[in-house]
């Protein structure tokens, strides 16, 4: 080690420092309970302004009342006591952010947690090289948004072909405990490989170990490369609860202000409501229904109204949000399902008997509905999927109404064949997605009446092998596919061709 | 009903004893006093006071300033002082609460309202140490 140079460097940061005088704002500490404190002073503070305290803690203002200021604590408020001074920054609370966050999971502040060391940037502007942005930001306006017409390949069957997703649309999932929420958002992010988006996922009021399981499928689909995770745990304060949605959609910006595609999970926001119902109840707010405060359809509408499709002209770039929401016994009709269901442009539903029944993903077709990814979806898969969901709705009718009797009629009986092959081929396990070409190929088979002559049981052996079969034999289909997004004439006849051949070997 | 905040009335107290004469003000007082017993607020009165007091400071342009410094300020360096917070506040009136305090190590702290200006060798330090640490 050689201790004249570092003597030397010593004494040039030193040379060069200098301190700047100004005025500081402070404040004392009157009151500290449940994460909240009642500070004295701070007059001209702003509402969202982060604040310091005598012992590094970081807080938020939210209330500001005429002889105090209502601040929630960012950590460990056991060491905060009456009387500490309260330090205002005059900034929002904002996060550190930069391309290498990629791949690694962080705290609601935007502080590594993964023990990989810390993230740096490559920001000249700052001394650490991270570019600062404002959680709390307001949503791009009407004239930088385009219209959602770009799809977003979840890989998930029934989702791809009856609920499609665009970039920059908000789609809600929706279920009960343990009916696949976050199996679909997982599956969405596996199957982002390739296809030129970054995903976020925020974890809300979670366990760990789920965090920690989660994290490894991610790592073993190599999907953490282009992926961040943002937890506030449920080990943590409800105030990180709180902000963590706000700075992952803050990292989410960071990179659609790079013009890139951004996919963000919220999972789950009935616990971020719950979290900020305890802070605002500490904080003395009046509750309202369900004992919400009056603001909790603001708090979730300003939040996803940050998922956006920007216009070149602004930049470009998208935010495609996945909120998640758990119902109680599947009630949609409690408060923050129908705000949420309202915010959003359509739902995916799970339900729990459909889940037990095996037909997973457990998506109730009838329920679920996507506003404005039809116009996002590609021609190839709008043909054949069109009439699916309509077909699915009569086959559901029908099996209801076939229970009662024997005697159907042989268009009744079609109807009813076809119906019990579609839910097949809907199912689909988890950690699989399937490609949006093989997609086309399975559903064609299915709509041109192709698996009508299939064993249901066996149509999931049926499915794999025409896939691979067809890859090998209709490559023409698949390019066309791939380059127009649609078929010609040519491409259909070696695909029905391929189709008919594989049945003929299939037993 | 809304809850009265000590704030609100020291202001009204302010406001009913603005413009009287001392005579008018002792039977105010005693008006005053009976309201706050009335409405169960005696034992908030040391923080109604307090308000009160920077409220008439406020208004009447009086700056109360705690200066803290290792040393006893000299004659010059007050008069300097006062001069300066005159022209920052724009106050009629300052008060300086002089005080000494060894942990600054040098230098002076003033303190007015909810302000601070730190000009202290211990705060000097403190940022130089959070400027050689930070990461």
């Amino acid at each position: 080690m050689n201790t004249s140079h570092i003597v030397e460097n010593l004494k040039k940061e030193i040379e060069n420092f200098k301190t700047q005088i100004k005025a500081e704002k402070v404040g004392k500490v009157m009151e500290v309970f449940d994460g909240i404190v009642k500070v004295s002073g701070l007059s001209d503070i702003k509402s969202s302004e982060m604040v310091t305290f005598s012992n590094g803690e970081t807080g938020v203002a939210l209330n500001l009342e005429d002889d105090a200021v209502g601040v929630i604590i960012l950590g460990d408020f056991s060491k905060i006591k009456e009387g500490d001074e309260v330090k205002s920054t005059g900034r929002i609370l904002e996060i550190p952010v930069s391309n290498n966050i990629l791949g690694r999971v962080v705290d609601a502040l935007g502080a590594s947690i993964d023990g990989k060391g810390v993230i740096k940037g490559n920001n000249p502007s700052t001394s650490s090289g991270l570019s600062a942005y404002p959680i709390e930001k307001v949503a791009p306006g009407v004239i930088t948004r385009l219209s959602v017409d770009q799809p977003v390949a979840t890989g998930i069957k029934v989702i791809d072909a009856i609920i499609p997703v665009g970039r920059g649309q908000r789609e809600l999932i929706i279920g009960d405990r343990q009916t696949g929420k976050t199996a679909i958002a997982i599956d969405a992010i596996l199957n982002q490989k390739g296809e030129n988006m970054i995903c976020v996922y925020v974890s809300i009021g979670q366990k760990d170990s789920k965090l920690r399981k989660l994290q490894a499928r991610l790592e073993a689909g190599n999907s953490m490369d282009y992926t961040v995770i943002v937890n506030a745990s449920a080990s943590e304060a409800a105030s990180m609860s709180y902000i963590a949605p706000y700075s992952g959609v803050s990292i989410a910006e960071y990179f659609m202000d790079q013009g890139k595609d951004v996919l963000i999970i919220y999972d789950d926001l009935s616990k971020h409501a719950v979290a900020y119902r305890e802070i605002s109840l500490l904080l003395r707010r009046p509750p309202g229904r369900e004992a919400y405060p009056g603001d909790v359809f603001y708090l979730h509408s300003r939040l996803l109204e940050r998922a956006c499709r920007r216009n070149e002209k602004y930049g470009g770039g998208s935010i495609t949000a996945f909120p998640i929401i758990e119902t109680q016994a599947g009630d949609i009709s409690a408060y923050i399902p129908t705000n949420v269901i309202s915010i959003t442009d359509g739902q995916i539903f799970l339900e729990t008997d459909l889940f037990y029944k095996g037909i997973r993903p457990a998506v109730n077709v009838g329920s679920s509905v996507s506003r404005v990814g039809s116009s996002a979806q590609i021609k190839a898969m709008k043909k054949v999927a069109g009439t699916l969901k309509l077909d699915l709705a009569q086959y559901r009718e029908l099996e209801a109404f076939s229970q009662f009797g024997s005697d159907l009629d042989d268009a009744t009986k079609r109807q009813l064949e076809r119906g019990k092959r579609s839910v097949e081929v809907l199912k689909q396990l988890q950690y699989a997605p399937v490609k949006m070409e093989h997609q086309v190929v399975i559903f064609y088979a299915l709509t041109k009446g192709f698996m009508d002559d299939i064993a249901v049981e066996k149509i999931k052996e049926f499915e794999q092998g025409l896939i691979e079969y067809t890859e090998r034999n209709a490559k023409v289909f698949y390019k066309e596919i791939d380059e127009k997004k649609m078929w010609t004439d040519k491409g259909e006849e070696q695909l029905k061709k391929a189709i008919e051949d594989y049945k003929k070997s299939f037993k | 009903m809304a809850t009265l905040s000590s704030n609100d009335i020291a202001r009204s107290i302010y406001l009913l004893i603005k413009d009287k004469t001392t005579a008018e003000r002792s039977v105010l007082y005693e008006k005053v006093v009976k309201f706050l017993f009335k409405k169960r607020l005696l034992s908030k009165s040391g923080e109604i006071l307090s308000r009160l007091t920077k409220i008439i400071n406020k208004e009447e342009g009086n700056l109360v300033a705690k200066v803290s410094s290792v040393e006893a300020l000299d004659h010059k360096t007050k008069i300097h002082l006062e001069q300066f917070l005159k022209k920052r506040y724009s106050a009629k009136e300052v008060t300086l609460v002089l005080s000494l305090d060894k942990k600054l190590l040098g230098g002076i702290k003033m303190e007015t309202n909810d302000e601070v200006i730190d000009l202290s060798i211990k705060n000097k330090v403190k940022k130089l140490q959070e400027h050689l640490t930070r990461e």
